[in-house]
């Protein structure tokens, strides 16, 4: 269970300090695949920088914490003072572009060879990494070959290769199909998805295709402007969403066999810069009132398992009930 | 797949070709392109040539008056004698092997200090940036011919003397070019994901950024041994090196200075000439040919 505490994450610029993750709690058990989504600058990218334990200047977490529920060689707890220590061993990190992400002038068997692994005959550890490609699908030959002699697809298995030799306890995947057609895309989905049912192991995916959480994930965490605004179990929250932000994402994306006009959510997210006060999504949404304007909604267990962070939550009415995600 | 078959290497039947490529020398042999090919054969001349032969020369070329003034080419002195009575084919002989070692000597000064330093600056940033460009930028501002021009006036001492002024003045053009490289490579993804899979600053500088300026730096290095023997060469026509040491530079001081073209002894001013251009030539051909080869291992061209 990894559990994070009312976790802040701020930037210093030049006009003061700024709050891009703003106080999210949450519990993500064991051996889930955690779909995070959200739009563009509502944190998404700054939590999994929190989590992963990347933070530099001028990032900082400010206040909170974060245990991940799994200790180190000498039965530390893992906190996020020493997660760096476990970086790709126990907690590891696929990343949005692997176009970038290997070097382009070493080989791809070398550079899984530069890892720093605890077994330090290089042979052994050869083996073992050409077990392991061929059963992540790839040819053996791959790890003769430079990253541009690759394909895309080829490329990503290769850098989830990487990602889970080590067996993590737990892997942050950052639009890992962005840039790859649906096919490919659903490949590695289905590849990342079997590694985990074989390790049992946590999955946090970030993504701006609710396609790929709605196919992927057994967990839902939807953001808005630097807050958690709803978190529940996959299915609940895509066909029972609590907050009007989720249920108004969800009637925005079209559905096969249903023809009416799609509409998006009127506005636009608050800069937070400005003072904040009362419900973020208040200026957007049907539902508010002067006690959204006034007073902050906190992120409440309104059906077991399923939080949201609303006054009136499960109030909004969705304009087609049941939606056939695709 | 978009790349093209014959570049995929992943077809099972090219996978035993492959495997030899990568045995020994041979795997360096997929680098040769025509030019780069031209440049080393004639490179390999004149290393071969320079490094070998002074081992069989009759006597020291330097000696003055060992043989009569000005004769012409015979099968005896292939380039005939010079003015001061020595063979003008050993003297070219030694002239070549010397301006090669202070060139190779000032490539190597100066490959090994601008990487390091240019690749700290450029990869570690910050504080320490600032001043390590503070010195460099102030040591490309200052013009080197000039200085190298007062103090060879006020100095004549021996080449490492020689060598150590050339690479102090000469360091910071490649420092600051290789710290540019460096620039753009930290915010690259793999350097990310290097330090992602937890690898440290030594390591990423050492084993991610050096094998991608590493190409840089051969052609670099050439450019230098070009550079340092432009130098010398400039130096010794105007007579401020150590002249009486043969180098390409010096070959033309003495010829000048005998008026070698009014005399008739055309061969002794020249060769030296002919023989710089080519080595030149060598050199260019050898450092773009490794550009070519190396941007068709990054898939560039």
């Amino acid at each position: 269970m990894i559990r994070l505490n009312n976790v802040v994450g701020s930037y210093r610029t030049g006009r003061g300090s700024i709050n891009a993750v703003d106080g999210v709690t949450l519990e993500i058990p064991d051996g889930c695949i955690l779909g995070v989504a959200g739009e563009s600058g509502c944190g998404k990218s700054t939590l999994m920088k929190l989590i992963y334990g990347d933070v530099l200047s001028p990032m900082s977490l400010s206040a909170g914490s974060i245990e991940y529920g799994f200790t180190d060689d000498r039965g530390t707890p893992i906190t996020s003072d020493n997660i760096k220590r476990e970086w790709f061993r126990r907690i590891s990190y696929v990343p949005q572009s692997s176009m970038n992400s290997l070097n382009p002038v070493v080989r791809v068997g070398k550079q899984f060879l530069d890892f720093p692994g605890p077994d330090a005959d290089k042979r052994r550890v050869l083996e073992q990494v050409k077990a392991y490609i061929v059963k992540l699908g790839l040819p053996v030959e791959t790890l003769e070959a430079y990253p541009h002699q690759l394909s895309g697809g080829m490329r990503q298995r290769v850098m989830i290769a990487m990602a889970t030799f080590f067996q993590p306890e737990l892997i942050l995947a950052d639009e890992p199909t962005t840039a790859l057609d649906v096919v490919v895309q659903k490949d590695i989905l289905l590849l990342l998805m079997e590694l985990q049912e074989q390790m049992q192991n946590t999955i946090v995916l970030v993504s701006h295709d609710m396609g790929v959480h709605y196919q992927t994930t057994t967990r839902m965490l939807i953001m808005y402007a630097a807050k958690a605004v709803e978190y529940g179990d996959s299915e609940s929250v895509f066909s029972a969403p609590l907050h009007p932000y989720t249920a108004m994402l969800a009637d925005s994306l079209p559905t096969i066999g249903d023809d009416r006009a799609r509409h998006g959510i009127p506005g636009r997210p608050p800069s937070l810069w400005q003072e904040l006060k009362g419900c973020r999504f208040a200026d957007r949404c049907p539902l508010a009132t002067a006690r959204c304007r006034a007073e902050e909604p906190e992120l409440i267990e309104h059906k077991p398992g399923q939080f949201a962070a609303c006054h009136y939550a499960g109030q909004y009415k969705r304009e087609a009930e049941q939606p056939t995600w695709q | 797949m978009t790349t093209e078959t014959q570049t995929t290497p992943v077809a099972a039947d090219t996978a035993p070709k492959r495997k030899r490529r990568d045995e020994g020398w041979s795997s360096l042999l997929w680098l040769l392109n025509r030019r780069l090919g031209i440049g080393l054969v004639i490179l390999l001349i004149f290393v071969a040539g320079s490094l070998v032969l002074p081992f069989f020369s009759p006597s020291d070329p330097s000696q003055q008056a060992t043989y009569m003034k000005n004769l012409h080419m015979t099968t005896k002195h292939w380039l005939g004698t010079t003015a001061l009575g020595q063979d003008t084919f050993w003297y070219l002989i030694f002239a070549v092997r010397n301006s090669l070692l202070l060139g190779i000597a000032v490539g190597i000064g100066i490959t090994i200090i601008s990487t390091a330093v240019g690749l700290s600056a450029g990869y570690i940033g910050g504080a320490f940036e600032r001043i390590v460009m503070l010195f460099v930028d102030t040591f490309i501002t200052i013009p080197l011919l000039p200085i190298l021009i007062i103090l060879g006036t006020l100095i004549r001492a021996n080449y490492a003397y020689l060598v150590s002024i050339i690479i102090i003045f000469g360091w910071a053009w490649n420092a600051r070019t290789i710290r540019s490289m460096a620039l753009t490579l930290r915010e690259r993804e793999f350097i990310n994901m290097a330090r992602f899979s937890g690898a440290g600053t030594f390591q990423i500088l050492t084993r991610e950024i050096f094998p991608y300026v590493s190409a840089y730096m051969l052609v670099g290095f050439i450019n230098t041994v070009l550079f340092a023997i432009n130098t010398e060469a400039t130096l010794a026509v105007i007579g401020l090196s150590k002249v009486e040491i043969p180098t390409l530079g010096s070959i033309i001081f003495w010829a000048l200075n005998y008026n070698a073209l009014f005399t008739g002894n055309v061969v002794w001013l020249v060769a030296p000439i002919v023989a710089t251009v080519l080595l030149f030539l060598g050199l260019f051909l050898t450092s773009t040919g490794f550009n070519e080869a190396f941007a068709s291992r990054r898939g560039v061209a």
